[in-house]
């Protein structure tokens, strides 16, 4: 369902992206629902859709709208970071 | 800095050697002449044209690798030691400026605020990020504490 996706938000300038990025993938090819990626530097489209989610995101990332970001569309709940690890995404994408 | 203390903010001209500062004051001494007291409020359009166009344009990676460094010289911050990553940023932040007019973090996205978005400005005030205080770096890496 388009409103019920797991979505990643990145940046293609964004380096800590580049690194999440294969962790993201793996952790996608485990789970029923794949990770939706949208890139936001580039398309102003998914920028838009980044910010509407901006309130949670913006916690998740201590303040700001920041990249590398993980939203769920069913719960709600963002990660955010270069930090985030394969387990932190599954954990998210299950809950 | 917040809007009311943006909305401050005017600009001003040294009458000694034309140097030009935008704040809410004009400094006491001119940094560029050592002239005290001679600042003077200017009409903006008439300081675009006092400017000319001769501000140094840093568009190249080298450039704003060399800036960064400046930034940090003396700091309890330095410039990240991983220079590919740090040149990954720079050309990141020249793609940000050539499609969105300005050096934005490329870790960042702004918010369509202008105004909120001059937040975003590498460098940009990281001391007050709590990624900075718990792990030492600002939110991209590019600086981290010495």
């Amino acid at each position: 369902m388009a409103n019920d996706r797991l979505i990643f938000f990145w940046g293609r300038e964004c380096p800590h992206c580049a690194k999440l990025h294969p962790i993201v993938t793996e952790a996608s090819s485990e789970l029923e629902t794949p990770i939706t990626e949208l890139e936001v530097w580039h398309s102003e489209e998914n920028a838009k859709l980044m910010r509407s989610y901006g309130d949670v995101i913006k916690k998740a990332c201590g303040g700001s709208l920041g990249v590398p970001a993980l939203y769920n569309e069913r719960t709600k709940k963002a990660l955010c970071g270069m930090r985030v690890t394969k387990e932190d995404i599954l954990k998210w994408a299950r809950e | 800095m917040t809007k009311e203390a943006m909305a401050r903010k005017k600009v001003w001209r040294c009458n000694v050697c034309n140097d030009i500062h935008y704040g809410i004051k004009g400094p006491d001494v001119c940094p560029t002449c050592g002239a005290r007291n001679a600042f003077a409020l200017i009409d903006y359009p008439e300081a675009m044209k006092v400017i000319l166009d001769q501000g140094e344009r840093l568009d190249e990676e080298d450039k704003l690798l060399d800036v960064w460094e400046r930034f940090a010289k003396d700091k309890p911050f330095k410039l990240n030691p991983d220079e590919e990553f740090v040149r990954q940023l720079a050309r990141g932040e020249l793609e940000n400026e050539r499609n969105h007019g300005l050096k934005y973090c490329p870790c960042r996205i702004t918010t369509g605020d202008f105004v909120d978005d001059l937040d975003l400005i590498c460098p940009c005030n990281f001391f007050i990020q709590p990624v900075y205080k718990e792990t030492g770096e600002c939110w991209c890496g590019l600086f981290v504490k010495r």
